[in-house]
């Protein structure tokens, strides 16, 4: 195909945009999680997973640093603001992946002859309730960080605080998950216990995803901030992310947890 | 990260591309690589199957194979990306009078997702426990299987994640940037069509992604969905499976008849008939309806008895919206005066083909007679004639179409019209003899050998040869388009004298940013409008 | 067995039994049935194909090209042809639909119901076999013999995989899902042998997995039974 200069156009401002940063993350992506799952659970190499897969977070840290740079120049000069947009859709569609895991609990829970299950270990509460705490303050923290920006504030430090505050709750979210799956595993209920042990690790396993991909997010917030860069409509679709995570929290623990 | 563009070819700027409409060449090169194995794997299939015994493979698992690739590659790996990657990339941002998508890195990155999809699907050759657990994966066989049933699920996931990421973009594209005085009821009918699948996307890929990660679970994780030992259910696969892949069927239809109203309107010269009518009852009528009629795959697994009856008639419903499609299409020919240069030919053929194609959809949504023809031949049939067909019909018919708007040359009538009446009599005989070995022996699909049907053996001989004739045909469109590549004369800057906005107002083929002045339409514009 | 909820099955149900408690009872013939609304349906679909193709033939022969007349002269609909031109069509459908959905209530309820006096066999699929057991007790492989005039009652489950218990002849067929306890029923009216095939994807030896129905006169099954039986013992 030839390239056709334009009408009209003068000679040279027409330029093709191109990024490398789509398909390394691509290949990244295959590094992170097909190859490495296929290794070492289809055939058996583990040592030669860890090395794809450490290959891939690399490639996957340096795709987002450098897509981030480039985003924040914006030097194609479209996509302004259409985050705010794009955002509400992609939620959506994620929102769709906790209802179809809901859908696949209901129809189990629906056909089981008795719930719990032979083998579920007696219910806890403390931790649960604490996540929620945890994760509903967070969402308004978020929300206060955003506040920071708005015109008649403009405080980049306080954003960047609130910011903080959010990924370190965040984060004790995301260790108290990490403490409640080694306590179950050490009571013998595990991955495939039953079915409600299906259902509570691909169900909150899921979330725990979903909120470590949050705080990815945020850090690719954070990082530019600190050096004085703050794109307004990527922060807002950030805010929105997290606190969709913390809405479909309410559902993962009033299904999961207390039903 | 730019580039100047008048330097000729520059490798880089194809691979590392944001542009819409090279991102679209780049998933039109995937398609029609995964159409093209997937079809040597159909030719394969069928030379096995033109006697009984072994012919070519002594082996079913080889077989077996063979169709599971044959099945993957061509509905997720061909078709999809053909309509909602290449055309849907290359038209709607030219369409509405965009620059580009409203997020062009993301784009790229679909591609490039669907294209790791690809590579995955190739692994398929080389690893030695390939799978073969047919596209629709059915636990607990998928968990049972020595196959590499982790290399589905991986395919699907990335290629689903190619297409939300594909779907949110082109959406807010449509939504956002469109030219001003471009309104909705301006829009082409394409445009309106893909919006359609793409929310369709959104809304059912989410689900197929669920289906395919429990299957990892339960597989490699030994988690418990569809174990019925530990109280799982193979059920819940079925249902979240074709909550999916029945909407699947219209991401395919619905931009596939919106080339063909494109083509139509501009060989007829005339306006679409009953704009509205098509917009608002057609398109998003299928898609209403689309998520309610999951059910007719699962009549006899695992439908609860009371949902059958609602099932068959909401499926049967379906006949409504894509009925005034229908009409819509034919209205569009009425006073018009039509030309039929060979994407019209196409477009013609589509007329008829998709009627058997959708017709032969009503007896298999009423649940008494689908005890009789489900899993047999009668389906591939019905779904030959709606995708290997209809709507392989509508791209190929685009793609020469689109020829001289993405290349600036012209191809050749001759052998157009040639590939054309070839593929549409094999075609024919193939799919035609298919569906009747279903209805009329029982013939029940994905056998490798069918001793205990002796009587359709030589029907089954038949439609091999018809197969050949496919194969000869598709030969003969390749050649078509790589000889106008090669040597095609300059095309016109608008060939086809048409209306709309990808030909009137930007060049063959068009620059970076697509339009060399913005575009500003004024209030009596309208992408159909050939009476001035 | 049959769906309390809906008026037509209890209408069907009350006619089987009220049949079954005469002597010789006659079950409905679902496989007669399912010829007739095959022909129907093939009838309906046939019809609106050959109106919608004959259509679509005029206006691409009458419309073509001519050299007085370059651009088509198509004009928008007004409002209320608009509004016509899709109520008027969805009606017509709508009808249509309708009526091919309550005929195939009537036939589907039929199928979902079976006779009481019917012949109990619990089969069950297995990679790649199918084992049928008779009420006696005795479990024969793939091949499955019933006596002429008296409806079969097939109860499935499979130990593996999903399978689907197909009879083309009898136009019957259902998946034997592991874990669960499926049904069908057939009436064979006349001896003879027909082919029990798999039509559920079930691995590699899929299309091996057949076998017969052997469908022989009463006496003659009766001397087989009674021949069994005594083998079992
Ligand atoms: C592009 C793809 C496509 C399209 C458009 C369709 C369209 C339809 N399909 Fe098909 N279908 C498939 C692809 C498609 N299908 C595939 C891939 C499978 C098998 C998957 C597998 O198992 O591997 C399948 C299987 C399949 C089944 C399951 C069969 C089985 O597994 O045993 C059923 C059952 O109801 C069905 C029904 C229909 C119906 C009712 C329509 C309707 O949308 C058709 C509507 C169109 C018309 C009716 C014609 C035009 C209308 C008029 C002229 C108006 C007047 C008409 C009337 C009033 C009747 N399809
Ligand atoms: C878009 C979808 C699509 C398309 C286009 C096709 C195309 C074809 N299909 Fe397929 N088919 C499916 C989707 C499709 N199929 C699906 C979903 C299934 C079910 C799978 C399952 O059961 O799980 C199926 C199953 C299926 C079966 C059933 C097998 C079985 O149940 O045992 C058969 C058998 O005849 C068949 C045959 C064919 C043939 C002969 C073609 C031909 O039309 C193919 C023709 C194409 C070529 C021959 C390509 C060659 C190209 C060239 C030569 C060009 C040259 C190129 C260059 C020079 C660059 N297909
Ligand atoms: Cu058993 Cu197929
Ligand atoms: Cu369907």
């Amino acid at each position: 195909m030839s390239e056709h200069p334009g009408v009209g156009a003068v000679d040279g401002e027409l330029v093709w945009h191109t990024s490398v940063w789509p398909f390394l993350a691509s290949v990244g992506l295959l590094l992170v999680l097909p190859l490495p799952f296929m290794l070492h659970f289809v055939y058996g190499k583990s040592v030669l997973a860890a090395v794809v897969l450490a290959a891939g977070v690399v490639l996957i840290i340096l795709t987002a640093a450098g897509w981030v740079a480039d985003g924040l120049e914006d030097v194609h000069g479209y996509g302004a603001g259409h985050s705010v947009w794009a955002m509400p859709l992609f939620i959506m569609a994620e929102a769709l992946i906790f209802v179809g895991f809901l859908a696949g609990y209901w129809m189990l829970r629906f056909s089981a002859s008795s719930w719990p299950p032979a083998g579920t270990p007696a219910k806890e509460y403390a931790v649960p309730v604490f996540m929620t705490i945890l994760l509903v303050s967070s969402s308004v923290t978020t929300h206060l960080a955003e506040r920071e920006l708005e015109p008649e504030r403009e405080s980049r430090p306080g954003f960047i605080f609130w910011l903080c505050v959010t990924m370190i709750l965040g984060t004790v979210f995301m260790g108290l998950t990490v403490y409640e799956w080694s306590t179950l595993f050490h009571e013998g209920f595990n991955l495939g216990t039953n079915v409600y042990s299906t259902v509570f690790y691909s169900i909150t396993g899921l979330h725990a995803s979903h909120v470590f991909a949050g705080l990815g997010i945020f850090v690719c917030l954070l990082i530019p901030a600190l050096r004085g860069k703050v794109n307004i409509p990527f922060v807002k679709a950030a805010s929105m992310y997290w606190h969709f995570v913390d809405i479909v929290w309410l559902f993962v623990v009033t299904q999961v947890y207390f039903w | 990260m730019s580039t100047r563009a008048k330097r000729g070819f520059r490798l880089k700027e194809w691979i590392f591309t944001t542009d819409h409409k090279r991102v679209a060449v780049l998933y039109l090169a995937g398609s029609f690589t995964a159409f093209f194995l997937a079809g040597v794997m159909a030719m394969l299939m069928r030379t096995e199957l033109s006697s009984i015994g072994p012919t070519i493979t002594d082996n079913p698992a080889t077989y077996n194979t063979w169709l599971y690739f044959h099945g993957a590659a061509m509905i997720l790996g061909y078709l999809i990306p053909a309509l909602t990657g290449f055309f849907a990339n290359y038209y709607v941002p030219l369409m509405i009078g965009a620059k580009d998508v409203a997020f062009p890195r993301v784009n790229a990155l679909s591609f490039w997702l669907y294209f790791a999809g690809i590579v995955l699907a190739l692994l398929t050759f080389v690893v030695p426990d390939p799978p073969d657990i047919m596209w629709t994966g059915y636990p607990p066989y998928s968990i049972f299987s020595p196959g590499n049933t982790a290399l589905y699920s991986f395919t699907v996931l990335l290629m689903g994640f190619s297409s939300i990421a594909g779907g949110i973009n082109l959406l807010t594209t449509v939504i956002r940037m469109r030219a001003p005085g471009m309104t909705w009821n301006k829009l082409n009918i394409f445009v309106w069509c893909t919006m359609g699948a793409f929310v369709l996307q959104l809304l059912f890929v989410p689900f197929i992604g669920v289906a395919v990660i429990m299957l990892l679970l339960d597989k490699y994780l030994g988690m418990n969905f569809f174990n019925a030992a530990a109280g799982g259910s193979a059920v819940i696969y079925e249902n979240i499976f074709w909550f999916y892949s029945h909407p699947a069927v219209y991401v395919i239809l619905l931009p596939a008849i919106g080339l063909i109203y494109e083509i139509t309107a501009t060989f007829a010269r005339n306006r679409v008939f009953n704009y509205k009518g098509t917009v608002y009852g057609g398109i998003w009528g299928v898609v209403a309806l689309s998520g309610v009629v999951w059910g007719h795959h699962l009549y006899v697994s695992a439908m609860p008895a009371w949902l059958t009856p609602i099932i068959t008639f909401t499926t049967l419903l379906i006949s409504v919206p894509v009925g005034l499609l229908v009409i819509g299409l034919l209205g569009t020919l009425y006073r018009g005066s039509i030309e039929f240069k060979t994407p019209m030919l196409y477009a013609s053929g589509f007329f008829f083909l998709f009627l058997i194609g959708g017709l032969t959809g009503i007896p298999n949504a009423l649940s008494a007679i689908y005890s009789h023809i489900h899993g047999t031949y009668w389906i591939p049939g019905h779904f030959h004639y709606v995708m290997a067909i209809s709507a392989t019909t509508a791209v190929i018919g685009g793609v020469y179409y689109v020829f001289p708007k993405l290349t600036g040359k012209q191809y050749n009538e001759t052998l157009g019209k040639l590939g054309f009446v070839l593929f549409f009599i094999g075609a024919n005989i193939t799919f035609g003899l298919t569906m009747y070995m279903g209805a009329a022996y029982g013939m029940p699909r994905r056998y490798y050998d069918y001793a205990q049907f002796p009587e359709v053996e030589r029907l089954q001989y038949i439609t091999t040869l018809g197969s050949y004739i496919i194969l000869l045909a598709a030969i003969v469109i390749a050649v078509s388009w790589l000889h106008a590549l090669i040597a095609g004369k300059k095309s016109e800057e608008n060939p086809w004298g048409s209306r709309s906005l990808e030909w009137t107002h930007s060049v063959s083929p068009p620059p970076p940013g697509n339009f060399p002045e913005e575009v500003r339409l004024a209030d009596d514009w309208d992408p159909y409008d050939y009476t001035k | 067995m049959a769906n309390g909820l809906n008026r037509p099955v209890l209408w069907t149900t009350a006619i089987v039994l009220s049949a079954a408690s005469r002597a010789e009872a006659r079950s409905p013939d679902i496989t007669a049935g399912w010829h007739e609304l095959w022909r129907e349906v093939i009838w309906d679909i046939s019809i609106i194909g050959a109106l919608f193709a004959a259509i679509t033939l005029y206006l691409l022969v009458r419309y073509r090209r001519s050299r007085a007349q370059k651009n088509g002269t198509g004009n928008p609909l007004t409002p209320l042809a608009a509004i016509g031109w899709v109520l008027i069509p969805v009606f017509v459908f709508l009808a249509d639909d309708i009526f091919l959905a309550a005929k195939n209530y009537d036939l589907w309820n039929q199928y979902r119901a079976v006779p009481e006096n019917a012949y109990v066999v619990d089969v069950e699929a297995g990679m790649w076999s199918w084992d049928f057991r008779h009420p006696d007790g005795f479990i024969e492989t793939n091949e499955l013999r019933v006596a002429v005039g008296r409806p079969v009652h097939i109860r499935l489950t499979s130990r593996d995989v999903v399978h689907s218990f197909f009879i083309p002849d009898y136009k019957v067929k259902w998946d034997a899902v592991p874990g669960k306890t499926n049904y069908l029923w057939f009436n064979p009216v006349e001896p003879g042998e027909h082919v029990v095939t798999c039509t559920e994807f079930c691995g590699t030896l899929h299309s091996s997995m057949f076998g017969k129905v052997i469908v022989m006169p009463q006496a003659e099954f009766d001397t087989w039974l009674e021949a069994k039986r005594r083998e079992k013992i």
